[in-house]
């Protein structure tokens, strides 16, 4: 019985502390660690067509089509078949592909979760922060970098 | 064990031990002829035995030389031949391991059953022959056990086309309402499913019940609703890179660390990598944060089977294990999903500023001890708890060990068996802490077991943060140097284990010289102690099956894999 | 100010008639009167589940588990009671295959209206009291308990066999349990001399003793405070609530006798259970907790805090308390409470016949 009340007592004093952990999102914004693995975003200024993230990614989420001279044509990422390992990001030599904060993506169909490269280009930061800048302080951060027209060879 | 107590009677169970280890040319002359070759695996010898002959050499092992924990069967296909492995090991020394290899003929497919020396063998077996195809003669329930009872070819077999279509019809399911009755002399049974969709079975189990008024004549787990061809995943992916993402979806309640370390370790081994110290340390830490998550995850869950309603306890469980995560997702960068291990170390150094990150660790080590005291008066002090805890689903330690269990199960049944202090790896051997048993092999006791696991892997954790805090600055190599590509040598062959958080986490793998592994097994914790439930339930109520199913804390992920 | 007793067999009729001016002693009008009253008290009690059931509910539940709850509906999360009956009221009614249809129709609605029918005899104090009638106590408790016959049929009539067995537990829960839950009543008949709920609620209003000023009625919650333990644990039981929420289980049966029920049907099962709750507070209200009697306040909101008071005590029994088994609740009913009950009522005897001596 005692054990009983004890129970019933520790539960009272969680109704009556009028304290809550859940929040409400999205009015309250959550703090995503800077190592956070969200959308991708790619910046086809850095990219040298090496083919290491297509050959890393474990589930084939990276589709490249080169021309004939090896000049990139197409970069394709599904981000709902992707399962956000970041190993592209990691093998990358020049940070071309990175993983950003963004978690928060939606449509309507499973196509439209297939990003091209521009859609890619223009996925937005998290809160406008560039995660590499945390997570590797020796690589320059590429925020800011790449905001106007792109230059297609 | 020793050699110098003649007049005990388990003096008689350790021929071939020895004080470096095992002798196996004595185990060998114990097996006699029934031995054709040696083959040497890295973790341990494996003799060939004639397919005829698997329970005589099994049965010596057992009763003379202790042996008396069949880990994991694995089964594959070489080109010449199909081939069975156990992997045995002993509770009391996991250290100490034997493999007995068993070749079958391609023509014909048939070994000889384990299933009454180890009842663990019962679904290993199945297994075997669901996705290899070798049929084990003399097993008693010969079915398939992952893969839908229709099902064409056996997938991990050579001549297994997967462009073939498979016909799964709805109409080989057998309708739950049109036979009542398993026995014509007991009309009193009623057939019930439990399950897949059912709100107590932690995912996609399905358990066929004979219920006797109440109370449970016969139950059966069905499993294989969530195989997701984790295996085959892992036989397509190259050792460096690409498999590490998958064993975080094995277990997927946020034990995702302690499986990575399954696969690190084996392949570390197998590649001969040796791994900082620093990075010891670190994969030490986030293991056992990842077990906290874990266990916090059961304790809730159980609670919720027990106390019948999303309430309090749930949520409240739900709240300290987020804590945790959020931790893990400053190191890791993911909540779930870590990818944090790599061969030879981790992905990351701990996050800048590293004294932030210690301070919230520290904070929520100081927290601890109050939470947990909550938890003891909500849950463990409470009366009606104990009336529904204590003594139901018993499983016997004898028991536990035919079937394989480990983990807080085999903890919980009084078996002092824990593969971070037995098998030391990681940093472990170097920290202070206890391994917790409990003897009373009831539900309770597995509750009790997993909440002062909780305690001991906070004083880990606690020890790792004042090792690291103090790591000096250049000595801060969170990376072996491992090759790009990395191609262990032909055929080497390794069964590594650590101590997941459900148990004993093993991974078996067979290099064929190439990036990518010839054949990749895993030996799930779960998928063993899943199969004590029908011990522990019964002749026990619906509400006392449903608990011990809570307190096994299975997760179908790693069951089905 | 109305008082807060009435002598009138139809007291609530009474009232209106008064208002209206119109005349009870004719049986056309006191017909229509009664319907009208019955009318109003439902209408009160449909509006209090609506508000408990769907709103209060969560958010009860949300404060035991440290979290917000409905909050987006309009002020306070409300609008989720319009929202949640369209959402429930708009759902394909499913009936399985093989059901036994008029069984398996009329259950939802016994089950409702069981509970409905024990409002008759409650005073809400100031007369508001739909019939005074001189076995008022035995009314309720028997009209409560037919409650029983619906849950058996919705659980045997479903044609699923965790049904069957929710259906199979709620009538040996129902059995184990009313018993004690009626003699632990005839204790306080004893006491009161009478069943006419009225009586019992006038009996409670006498000062009991007076502590430094303060006159404290002789509630029977009060006078006899086992009792009152006894019969809130049976009435616990009674409505289905942990740790006694054997018949649903949902961890164990899915949702015992409901499973198969969608819908409107759905609703009305819902609907019944926590009228039957309010039924429960409400006896226990009259009863134990002197009715509709309290300071500053008036009568009438007296009594529905009371009532929803016990209501609040399922919910924070529901947070906290494990489920028992169902061999333990047999036991615990037959063994314990039985026992206890039968205790109870001798000693209430034995210290009311001294008290007469």
């Amino acid at each position: 019985m005692i054990g009983i009340l004890k129970s019933m007592a520790t539960t009272m004093k969680h109704a009556l502390d009028g304290e809550t952990f859940t929040v409400e999102y999205p009015e309250t914004e959550p703090e995503v660690s800077p190592r956070f693995r969200g959308v991708h975003k790619f910046s086809q200024e850095r990219c040298i067509w090496c083919r290491q993230c297509e050959n890393v990614c474990p589930n084939n989420t990276i589709q490249i089509v080169t021309d004939d001279q090896r000049n990139g044509e197409q970069y394709n990422l599904h981000i709902g078949q992707c399962i956000y390992c970041r190993l592209c990001e990691e093998v990358c030599p020049v940070d071309a592909i990175l993983l950003t904060q963004n978690f928060e993506w939606t449509a309507d169909t499973k196509d439209e979760f297939v990003l091209d490269k521009e859609q890619l280009k223009n996925v937005p930061w998290y809160k406008d922060i560039d995660p590499l800048e945390s997570r590797e302080p020796d690589r320059g951060a590429w925020i800011g970098e790449g905001e106007g027209e792109l230059d297609y060879q | 064990m020793s050699l110098e107590e003649p007049d005990d009677p388990l003096a008689t169970r350790d021929v071939g031990v020895t004080e470096e280890g095992v002798d196996y040319d004595a185990l060998a002359d114990l097996l006699g002829d029934t031995v054709i070759d040696r083959e040497s695996h890295v973790n341990a010898e494996g003799f060939v035995v004639r397919p005829d002959e698997v329970q005589d050499a099994l049965f010596a092992l057992r009763d003379e030389a202790g042996f008396d924990h069949c880990a994991c069967v694995t089964a594959q296909d070489y080109d010449d031949r199909y081939e069975s492995i156990y992997h045995l090991r002993k509770y009391d020394d996991p250290t100490q391991e034997v493999s007995v290899v068993v070749p079958s003929p391609k023509s014909d497919p048939v070994s000889q059953t384990a299933e009454p020396v180890y009842r663990t063998a019962d679904w290993h077996e199945r297994e075997a022959y669901d996705l290899v195809g070798i049929d084990y003669e003399g097993h008693p329930d010969m079915r398939r056990i992952l893969l839908p009872e229709t099902w064409q070819g056996h997938p991990l077999s050579q001549d297994f086309s997967g462009e073939e279509p498979q016909v799964v019809t709805l109409r080989e399911h057998a309708n739950p309402l049109a036979d009542d009755k398993r026995s014509e002399d007991d009309p009193d049974t009623m057939f019930i499913n439990i399950g897949p969709h059912h709100p107590a079975t932690h995912g996609v189990l399905h358990v066929e019940t004979v219920l006797d008024g109440e109370q449970i004549a016969h139950v059966e787990p069905d499993i294989g609703y969530l195989h997701r061809c984790e295996e085959q995943m892992c036989q397509q992916g190259t050792y460096r890179h690409q498999i590490m993402p998958y064993p975080d979806r094995w277990d997927y309640v946020s034990a995702g660390i302690l499986n990575e370390w399954a696969y690190a370790r084996a392949a570390e081994d197998l590649a001969d990598i040796e791994v900082p110290e620093y990075a010891q340390v670190i994969r030490t830490m986030s293991a056992e944060m990842s077990r906290i998550a874990a266990h916090m995850l059961a304790l809730g869950t159980f609670a919720l089977d027990v106390f019948g309603d999303f309430t309090a306890v749930f949520q409240y469980a739900f709240r300290d294990r987020e804590v945790v995560q959020d931790l893990l997702e400053d190191l890791t960068g993911q909540r779930l999903m870590f990818n944090y291990l790599r061969l030879g170390g981790v992905a990351w150094d701990l996050p800048e500023p590293r004294e932030e990150f210690f301070e919230k660790t520290r904070d929520f080590l100081d927290d601890m001890p109050e939470k947990l005291k909550e938890y003891h008066n909500l849950v463990t002090s409470n009366e009606i708890f104990q009336m529904r805890c204590v003594d139901t689903g018993i499983l016997p330690p004898e028991e536990a060990k035919q079937y394989g269990a480990t983990g807080p199960v085999a903890r919980g049944s009084g078996i002092d068996y824990d593969l971070r202090r037995d098998d030391p790896y990681g940093y472990y051997s170097e920290l202070d802490w206890d391994v917790v048993t409990e003897d009373g092999c009831d539900n309770y006791a597995r509750v009790l077991c997993r909440m002062q696991e909780v305690e001991q892997s906070a004083r880990i954790i606690e020890q790792c943060v004042d090792l690291l805090e103090d790591w000096p600055e250049d000595e801060r190599d969170i990376q072996a140097n491992v090759p790009r590509t990395l191609r262990p040598d032909p055929d080497t062959e390794i069964y590594r284990a650590v101590e997941a958080a459900k148990g004993e986490l093993g991974i078996y793998i067979r290099s064929d010289g190439t990036d990518k592994p010839a054949r990749f097994k895993i030996r799930s914790p779960c998928f063993s102690n899943l199969q004590t439930l029908p011990v522990m339930s019964e002749g026990e109520f619906v509400p006392d099956m449903i608990a011990s199913l809570g307190s096994l804390d299975i997760v179908l992920g790693e069951v089905d894999r | 100010m109305i008082p807060l007793q009435s002598n009138s067999e139809t007291p609530f009729p009474s009232i209106i008639a008064d208002l209206l001016g119109l005349d009870a002693s004719e049986p056309a009008v006191l017909i229509v009167l009664s319907v009208v009253a019955a009318g109003v008290i439902a209408t009160v009690l449909l509006t209090m589940t609506a508000v408990l059931g769907i709103w209060g509910k969560r958010k009860i539940t949300a404060a035991f588990t440290d979290r917000i709850a409905v909050n987006r509906h309009g002020p306070y999360g409300l609008l989720i009671i319009p929202a949640d009956a369209v959402r429930l009221l708009s759902k394909e009614l499913i009936v399985p295959s093989e059901v036994d249809r008029p069984a398996w129709d009329l259950a939802p609605l016994i089950i409702a209206s069981s509970a409905l029918l024990g409002f008759a005899v409650i005073p809400f104090g100031h007369g508001l009291q739909l019939a005074d009638p001189e076995i008022g106590l035995a009314y309720v408790f028997a009209v409560a308990s037919i409650a029983s016959l619906g849950l058996l049929m919705a659980g045997y009539a479903s044609n699923n066999k965790f049904s069957f067995l929710g259906g199979l537990r709620a009538v040996a829960q129902n059995l184990a349990y009313e018993i004690p839950l009626v003699i632990t009543g005839a204790s306080v008949v004893i006491f009161a001399g009478s069943l006419r709920m009225s009586t019992i609620v006038e009996v409670q209003q006498q000062t009991l003793v007076s502590l430094g000023g303060i006159a404290i009625p002789s509630w029977f919650a009060f006078v006899n405070p086992f009792a009152f333990a006894l019969f809130l644990i049976a009435n616990l039981a009674e409505v289905g609530r942990n740790p006694f929420d054997i018949p649903e289980a949902p961890t164990e049966i899915v949702a015992g006798y409901q499973t198969e029920y969608s819908s409107v049907y759905f609703v009305l099962i819902y609907l019944g259970e926590f009228i039957h709750i309010f039924l429960g507070g409400a006896i226990i209200a009259t009863i134990f907790l002197g009715g509709a009697s309290g300071p500053v306040l008036p009568g009438v909101v007296w009594f529905f805090i009371k009532m929803i008071s016990v209501y609040l005590f399922t919910q924070w029994a529901r947070s906290a308390v494990p489920r028992v088994r169902v061999d333990q609740l047999i036991q615990i009913g037959w063994k314990g409470m039985l026992v206890l009950s039968f205790a109870n009522l001798v000693l209430t005897a034995v210290i009311v016949g001294v008290a007469a001596a």
